[in-house]
C-alpha cells in the first residue's frame, strides 16, 4: 500500500476530469475518476478513498445524493465540491450533507491543492483519534475476556472500520 | 420636511404610471360615481319636487276655495238678512203708508241698530217719487227715482227685491241699495234702504279665518265691489279673469311678486263674485315649500358630491397602492428571472473555463522541468484543440443567451405554414434524419388558410423542436410525426415524439433557461426558451403534454390574425 493520498474525482465533463486527474497525478495523488455518480459509488465501494472531489451538476445521480451515499458508506472519506453553478444556497446544503469544502469552478490549483491537504489533515486526525480508541477497546479486551469474546470484538471493531 | 418630499418623489417614480394619468382616472372615477348615484337622486328630487308642487297646488285650490264659499256664504247671508230686515218693516202691520219723517227716522234707527252697514231708508211710491226719506242726504227727499236702473228692475220684475251693485249715485259716493217691493191693492210700493260697503267690507274681513288670504267682490262685469285697499279701489276693473259661467272656479296668475292663486265663488242673492286670494310674501322663515325642498335638495346633492369626491380619493390612493405593490413585484420577478438567468449563465460558463484552466496548467505542468514530463506533439495538439473548443463553447453560450435577450423585430408575412415545415424537414434536418432510425411523418390538414409570420423566426422554433425530439428518442427506432390543424381563429402545429418522455418537475421547467437534460456540451438550455419567447412574439403560444417512456408533443399555437 503506497502512501500516496487516494483521490476520487466525479465529473461529467471528460476533458476537465482527464486533464485534472493528470495534473493531481503529477503531484502525487493516486486518482481515481469517475462521469457518472452511480459509477462513482461502485468505485469507491471497491476501494478505500481518503477523499472524493464531486461536481453537484451531473445527470443521473448529482453530486448531493453522491456526497450522502459516501458519507454514510465510508466513514472517514473527506469531500470537496466542484461546481460552475455559484450559488450559495448549494454549498450551505453540502455543508450541512458533510462536505468538507467549496470550490467554484474555475479556480486556482494552488487553491485545490491547499483544500485538498487541509481535508487530508481533518481526515488523518480523525483516523488517529478513533485509532486511538480503538487501540484502548483492543487494550481492555486483552483484560479478563475469553478468547471467544475477543475474537467477537475484533470483528466487530473491524467491521466498523469500514 | 424635505425628507418626506423626497419619500414622495420616490414613491411616485415607482409607479408605473404618471400623475396625469391617475388624475384622469379620478376623473373618470368621479364621473361613473355621479352617473350611478346621483342621476338617480336628482331624477327622485325632480320627481317629489314636481309631486309636491301639484300636491301643494292642489291643496291651495281647495283651501282657497272653501275661504271663498265660506266668505260667500257669509255675504250672502248678511244681505239676505238686511233684505229680510227690509222686508219685515214693509210688511209690519204698523207700518204707515205713506210714513211720516218721524216715523221714518224711527225705522233707520231701528235697522241701524241691527247693522251699521245701513246708510239711509227711503220710501218710494208707484211713480218712482222718493215719498219720504231718512238718513244723512236729506236733499235726495223728493227726488224721482223712476228712471233708476234698479227701480225698473224692480218694477219689471218677478222678485220682490232687488240688491244693486256698487254705484256712485246722485250722492257720489260709492254705496249699494238692498230694495223691497210691495203691491198693496192697485198701489206699487217700495221701500229702498241703501248701505256702506265698506261696513260690510269690515263684516267680511272680521269673519276671516286665515291671514294669508285678501278677499274682494266683484260684480259681473268685473268692476270691484269691495275690496282692500291694497288691490284697487270699488269700481276699478278687476284684472283676474273670472268665469260667468261657471258657479266656483280656480285661477292663477303672475304678479311682481311671483305666482299667485285665487278661487272665485258666485253668490246666489246677487250677481257678484267673492274672489279669495292669497297673499303674497306670506311663507315661512325657511322660504316657500318649493325653495325648502330645494335647499333639502341641494344639501343632500353637495353630501353626494362630498362622499363621491372623497371615494374616488380613496379609490386612487388604492389602486396607486395596488400599481405600487404590482409594480415592486414585477421587479422582484425580473430580478429573480435575472438571478436565474445569470447563475444559469455560469455554470454554463463556468465549466468550460475550467476545462481551459486544466488544459493550460496541464500543458504548463508538462513545461515544467520539476515534474520531468515530456509531450508529444499530437498530445499538445489535442489539448490545444480541447482549449479552442471550450472556449467557442463559452461563445455559443454568449451568442444565444443575447437572442434570447434581444427583443427581435419580426418580418410578418403571409406564409404557408406547411412549406416552412417542409424546409426545416427536408432542407434543414434532412442529412441528419436520413441517418438516423427516425422516420418523420407528416400529417398536415390542406384546408389551413396561409399564417402571417416570420420564415427563419418560425423555422428556428420548429427546427429546436424537432432537434430536441430527435435527441430525446436519442439512437433507438423512433417516429415524429408533424400534424398541423386549426382551432378556432389560430393555426396548431404539433410536433410529437415517441422518445424518453418527461417527468411532470421536468416538464414544469421545460421553458426556464439553462434548464437541460442533456449532456455536458450538448445542450445549453437555452433552445426552448428561446423558442418560447419567439412563439410570444409572433403572439402564439407554445403547449406541451408528456409521458414518461411514451413521448412528449410540443404545440405551437398561432394566431391567423
Amino acid at each position: 500500500m503506497s502512501n500516496k493520498i487516494r483521490l476520487l474525482i466525479v465529473d461529467d465533463e471528460e476533458q476537465f476530469l482527464e486533464s485534472i486527474a493528470k495534473r493531481l497525478e503529477m503531484r502525487d495523488f493516486d486518482v481515481r475518476t469517475a462521469t457518472r455518480g452511480a459509477e462513482a459509488v461502485e468505485i469507491a465501494r471497491e476501494e478505500k478513498f481518503d477523499l472524493a472531489l464531486l461536481d453537484l451538476k451531473m445527470p443521473g445521480m448529482d453530486g448531493k445524493q453522491v456526497l450522502e451515499v459516501l458519507k454514510q458508506e465510508h466513514k472517514y472519506i473527506e469531500v470537496i465540491i466542484l461546481t460552475g453553478h455559484g450559488s450559495v444556497d448549494s454549498a450551505v446544503d453540502c455543508t450541512k450533507l458533510g462536505a468538507f469544502g467549496y470550490l467554484p469552478k474555475p479556480y486556482e490549483l494552488e487553491k485545490l491543492l491547499d483544500t485538498l491537504k487541509q481535508a487530508y489533515h481533518v481526515r488523518m486526525e480523525k483516523k488517529f483519534q478513533v485509532d486511538e480508541e480503538r487501540m484502548e477497546k483492543i487494550a481492555k479486551l486483552a483484560t479478563g475476556s475469553s478468547p471467544l469474546a475477543i475474537l467477537r470484538e475484533l470483528k466487530k471493531l473491524d467491521d466498523e472500520e469500514k | 420636511m424635505a425628507k418626506a418630499k423626497r419619500q414622495q418623489a420616490i414613491s411616485i417614480e415607482s409607479l408605473p404610471f404618471n400623475a396625469e394619468h391617475y388624475r384622469e382616472w379620478r376623473r373618470r372615477q368621479i364621473i361613473r360615481m355621479a352617473v350611478t348615484y346621483l342621476a338617480p337622486l336628482v331624477i327622485l328630487i325632480f320627481y317629489f319636487h314636481f309631486r309636491y308642487i301639484g300636491l301643494e297646488e292642489d291643496n291651495r285650490r281647495v283651501h282657497l276655495g272653501a275661504i271663498a264659499e265660506h266668505q260667500a256664504n257669509i255675504l250672502d247671508l248678511f244681505l239676505s238678512e238686511r233684505r229680510v230686515n227690509l222686508a219685515n218693516l214693509i210688511d209690519h202691520p204698523r207700518f204707515s203708508i205713506p210714513p211720516s219723517s218721524e216715523d221714518m227716522n224711527e225705522y233707520l234707527g231701528d235697522l241701524r241698530r241691527v247693522s251699521d252697514a245701513f246708510i239711509d231708508l227711503g220710501f218710494f211710491d208707484s211713480s218712482g217719487v222718493q215719498v219720504s226719506y231718512a238718513g244723512p242726504h236729506t236733499s235726495l227727499e223728493s227726488r224721482d227715482y223712476r228712471d233708476e236702473d234698479w227701480f225698473s228692475k224692480l218694477r219689471g220684475r218677478t222678485e220682490n227685491f232687488v240688491i244693486t251693485d256698487i254705484y256712485l249715485g246722485f250722492r257720489q259716493q260709492p254705496h249699494f241699495t238692498i230694495a223691497v217691493s210691495r203691491t198693496v191693492g192697485a198701489r206699487f210700493l217700495v221701500l229702498r234702504a241703501t248701505l256702506d260697503p265698506a261696513r260690510m267690507y269690515e263684516y267680511i274681513e272680521s269673519q276671516q279665518m286665515a291671514g294669508d288670504v285678501i278677499t274682494c267682490i266683484i260684480n259681473r262685469s268685473g268692476a270691484y265691489q269691495l275690496v282692500n285697499e291694497t288691490l284697487g279701489h270699488p269700481l276699478d276693473m278687476c284684472l283676474l279673469p273670472v268665469s260667468a259661467d261657471e258657479p266656483s272656479g280656480f285661477g292663477s296668475f303672475k304678479s311682481e311678486t311671483g305666482l299667485r292663486h285665487y278661487s272665485f265663488w258666485w253668490m246666489n242673492n246677487t250677481d257678484w263674485a267673492l274672489i279669495a286670494q292669497s297673499v303674497p310674501g306670506a311663507q315661512s322663515i325657511l322660504g316657500s315649500p318649493q325653495s325648502r325642498t330645494l335647499m333639502v335638495s341641494a344639501a343632500l346633492l353637495l353630501v353626494a358630491v362630498v362622499v363621491i369626491v372623497n371615494r374616488a380619493g380613496k379609490l386612487v390612493a388604492q389602486q396607486k397602492e395596488t400599481d405600487q405593490t404590482r409594480a415592486q413585484l414585477e421587479h422582484a420577478a425580473k430580478l429573480a428571472s435575472v438571478g436565474e438567468l445569470a447563475s444559469g449563465i455560469a455554470h454554463e460558463i463556468n465549466n468550460p473555463l475550467a476545462v481551459i484552466t486544466e488544459e493550460s496548467g496541464l500543458l504548463m505542468d508538462y513545461m515544467d522541468p520539476r515534474f520531468g514530463h515530456k509531450l508529444g506533439e499530437k498530445e499538445l495538439h489535442e489539448r490545444l484543440d480541447t482549449i479552442q473548443k471550450s472556449a467557442f463553447r463559452c461563445r455559443d453560450i454568449t451568442r444565444k443567451l443575447l437572442r434570447f435577450v434581444r427583443k427581435t423585430d419580426f418580418d410578418l408575412q403571409e406564409h404557408d405554414v406547411h412549406t416552412i415545415i417542409d424546409g426545416v424537414i427536408d432542407d434543414l434536418l434532412g442529412p441528419e434524419i436520413e441517418v438516423s432510425k427516425i422516420r418523420v411523418k407528416r400529417n398536415y390538414d390542406q384546408s389551413l388558410p396561409k399564417l402571417p409570420t416570420d420564415t427563419n423566426q418560425l423555422q428556428q422554433v420548429i427546427l429546436n423542436i424537432i432537434n430536441n425530439a430527435s435527441d430525446a428518442i436519442g439512437d433507438a427506432i423512433g417516429q415524429i410525426t408533424i400534424s398541423t390543424s386549426r382551432r378556432g381563429k389560430k393555426i396548431l402545429i404539433s410536433i410529437q415524439d415517441t422518445g424518453c418522455g418527461m417527468s411532470p418537475e421536468q416538464l414544469h421547467k421545460v421553458f426556464m433557461p439553462f434548464f437541460t437534460t442533456k449532456e455536458v456540451g450538448k445542450g445549453t438550455g437555452l433552445g426552448l426558451s428561446v423558442s418560447y419567447g419567439i412563439v410570444r412574439g409572433l403572439g402564439g403560444e407554445i403547449e406541451v403534454e408528456s409521458t414518461i417512456d411514451v413521448g412528449t408533443t410540443f404545440t405551437l399555437v398561432l394566431p391567423i390574425r
